[in-house]
C-alpha cells in the first residue's frame, strides 16, 4: 500500500521546469488579449442589462443563481458600480479594459499573479453572465486560467522576474514558488520541492486534457455519423461555420469518413499515446494539426489557439531559451 | 510530506468531478438514445446517470450548502460540464428571421446583427440554446428580446414578426443532386409597439 502511494506521489510529483509555464502564461495572455479584442465592438451589446444588450444579461443570471448564487458574473461588478455612481456602460467597458490588460500583463509576465487573477475572474464573470452567448472557448479558457491562476509564478521569463526581480513566497502552500529556483537563498531540498509543485500542475493540466479528448473521443464513436464522414460534412456546412464552399468538400467526399474515423482515434487514443513516448510527438502534431484545421476551415481561431496552448504547455517539448536555465534542482526535467 | 497529501487529496476531488461530470454527460446522450447504443441500453444508461446527478449533489434540495459549494466550484473550475462537443452528432442549425413592419404598410426583413464574426459565433450559439430549449416561456422570452434588440435600431417598426426555424442541411449525396440547404418553421412570435406583452421584463 505504501508502495503505491509513493508510486503515484513520485507520477504526481515529477520534476519539473517553469517553461511549460511560460508557454502556458504566454498563450493564455496571447488568448485574453485576442478574446478581448474580438469582442471589442460587441462587448457592451453582448453582455449589457434588459434594455440596451442583445439577450439580457439578468436572464442568464437569474438561471446562474438557480445553481449556484457565488459563481462570480458581472452583475457584482455592475451592481459594486452603482454603489459608487457608475452606470452599467461605464462599469461594462472598465472591465472590458482591465481584461485586456490583465491579458497584457500575462503576456508580458508583469505582475503575473494579480493579472491572471483579473483574467480569470472577469473572463469568468463574463461566461456566466453572458452563458446564453457563451461556447467551448470560454470553458477551456477558464479552465486554463484557473490552473495558470494556482501555478506557481511567476516563471523565469516574465518581466516580474527580469525587471523587478520578485520572488515571492508562496504562503498559501508554504513551498517556495519557482522564481525561488535559480539557486540563491533556498537549499536543493526546497529547490526540489519547488520543482515537484511545478510538475504537480503540469500533471494536473496533462491528466485534465487526457479526459477531455477521452470524453470527448469516446462520445463522437457514439455517433454513426462520425464514422461515415456525415458529421465531418456537416460541421463544415453548418452556418456559421461553413466556410469552405460545399463545391470543394464534395470533391474530397472519400476523404471525409477518414477523417472522422480518424478524429474519433486521435481523440480517444489521446490519453494512451501522449504518455507513449515513440508516440507522443506523432500525437502531439495530429492533435495540433486537428484544431488547426478547425480554426481554418470552421473560423474558430480562438477555440483552436486555446486548445494549442493548452495541448504545448501540456505536452509539448521542453523549449529552452538560450541564456535561461534548463535544469532545475539540479535534476534535468521530467520528460513528459 | 502533509503538503503532498493535501495535494492529492485536492487532486483525487478535482479529478473525481471531472470524471463524474463526462460521464454524465455521455450518459445523458445514451438513455435518451441519442447513440448507437442498442435502445436496451436507455433504462441501464438512465439509472447510472441518476447516479452520477446524485454525485454531482442535484439530489440535495436547491438551498443545500454542499449542492451550492460543489455547483460554485464546477463553475470556478470550468468543468461545469462535459466535452462532447459536436458529439455524438453534429446538431442542427437554428435560424431567427426578423420581419419589420412599418407603419406604412413596408416589410423588411433582418436576421440578429453583430459587428463582428467572434461575436456571431455567439450569437449562433444562442440561437442553438434557443432552439434547444424546451421551455416554452423561456424560448419566447429569448426570442422578445432578440426583437427588442432589433427595435431599438429601428423605432419606428409598429410590429415585429419573429420566425424561428431549423436549417436542414442536405447530405453530400443530395448536396451532389442539387438539393441545398432549407429553412423549416419551427415558431414564429408577434410583438407589437402596444402589445403589453411585448413590454421587456426582468426574469
Amino acid at each position: 500500500m505504501e508502495t503505491w502511494r509513493e508510486r503515484i506521489l513520485q507520477f504526481l510529483f515529477p520534476a519539473g521546469s517553469d517553461t511549460r509555464l511560460a508557454v502556458l502564461r504566454l498563450g493564455l495572455g496571447l488568448q485574453v488579449i485576442l478574446y478581448a479584442l474580438s469582442l471589442l465592438n460587441d462587448w457592451n451589446y453582448l453582455f449589457a442589462a434588459t434594455g440596451s444588450g442583445l439577450v439580457s444579461r439578468n436572464l442568464g443570471e437569474a438561471i446562474l443563481s438557480l445553481e449556484s448564487p457565488f459563481v462570480p458574473r458581472l452583475g457584482w461588478l455592475i451592481a459594486f458600480g452603482a454603489h459608487v455612481g457608475l452606470g452599467e456602460e461605464t462599469v461594462l467597458s472598465a472591465t472590458w479594459i482591465c481584461l485586456l490588460a490583465a491579458g497584457c500583463g500575462l503576456l508580458a509576465g508583469l505582475f503575473c499573479r494579480c493579472s491572471a487573477i483579473l483574467a480569470w475572474f472577469l473572463h469568468l464573470c463574463a461566461a456566466k453572465s453572458g452563458a446564453f452567448v457563451s461556447y467551448g472557448v470560454d470553458n477551456f479558457m477558464t479552465i486554463g486560467l484557473f490552473y495558470l491562476m494556482l501555478s506557481p509564478l511567476p516563471d523565469r521569463y516574465s518581466l516580474d522576474r527580469r525587471w523587478r526581480k520578485f520572488r515571492p513566497r508562496d504562503r498559501q502552500w508554504t513551498w517556495r514558488a519557482p522564481g525561488d529556483m535559480d539557486g540563491r537563498a533556498m537549499g536543493p531540498s526546497e529547490r526540489e520541492r519547488a520543482s515537484q509543485l511545478l510538475g504537480f500542475y503540469r500533471r494536473v493540466l496533462q491528466l485534465h486534457m487526457c479526459l477531455i479528448y477521452f470524453f470527448g473521443g469516446i462520445t463522437k464513436c457514439l455517433g454513426s455519423g462520425w464514422w461515415n464522414g456525415a458529421n465531418i460534412w456537416r460541421a463544415l456546412t453548418r452556418p456559421p461555420f461553413d466556410i469552405v464552399p460545399p463545391e470543394i468538400l464534395v470533391r474530397w467526399k472519400y476523404f471525409l469518413p477518414v477523417l472522422g474515423i480518424s478524429i474519433c482515434l486521435i481523440e480517444t487514443g489521446y490519453p494512451v499515446f501522449i504518455w507513449l513516448k515513440k508516440t507522443r510527438m506523432i500525437w502531439l502534431i495530429c492533435v495540433l494539426g486537428m484544431h488547426i484545421a478547425i480554426g481554418l476551415t470552421m473560423g474558430m481561431y480562438l477555440f483552436a489557439l486555446v486548445m494549442m496552448v493548452l495541448n504545448i504547455a501540456a505536452f509539448g517539448p521542453n523549449f529552452s531559451i538560450a541564456g535561461t536555465k534548463g535544469y532545475v534542482g539540479g535534476r534535468k526535467s521530467a520528460p513528459v | 510530506m502533509r503538503q503532498k497529501s493535501v495535494y492529492l487529496a485536492c487532486f483525487i476531488l478535482h479529478f473525481l468531478l471531472i470524471i463524474t461530470v463526462s460521464f454524465r454527460e455521455t450518459l445523458w446522450l445514451v438513455a435518451r438514445g441519442l447513440t448507437i447504443f442498442p435502445s436496451s441500453s436507455k433504462s441501464y444508461s438512465a439509472r447510472a446517470e441518476k447516479a452520477t446527478s446524485a454525485a454531482r449533489g442535484h439530489d440535495l434540495a436547491a438551498s443545500s450548502a454542499l449542492r451550492q459549494a460543489l455547483a460554485t466550484y464546477l463553475h470556478l473550475a470550468g468543468i461545469e460540464r462535459g466535452y462532447g462537443y459536436f458529439a455524438p452528432n453534429v446538431p442542427e442549425s437554428y435560424k431567427l428571421v426578423l420581419e419589420l413592419h412599418y407603419p406604412d404598410g413596408r416589410v423588411e426583413y433582418q436576421l440578429p446583427r453583430v459587428n463582428r464574426a467572434a461575436a456571431g459565433l455567439r450569437v449562433a450559439g444562442l440561437l442553438d440554446e434557443i432552439g434547444r430549449t424546451r421551455y416554452d416561456p423561456l424560448r419566447e422570452y429569448m426570442v422578445k428580446m432578440l426583437a427588442y434588440s432589433t427595435w431599438r435600431e429601428h423605432p419606428d417598426v409598429t410590429m415585429i414578426r419573429a420566425v424561428f426555424g431549423s436549417i436542414s442541411l442536405p447530405s453530400i449525396s443530395e448536396f451532389e443532386h442539387g438539393k441545398r440547404e432549407s429553412y423549416e418553421f419551427l415558431y414564429a412570435y408577434d410583438f407589437s409597439r402596444t402589445d403589453k406583452a411585448t413590454e421587456v421584463e426582468t426574469p
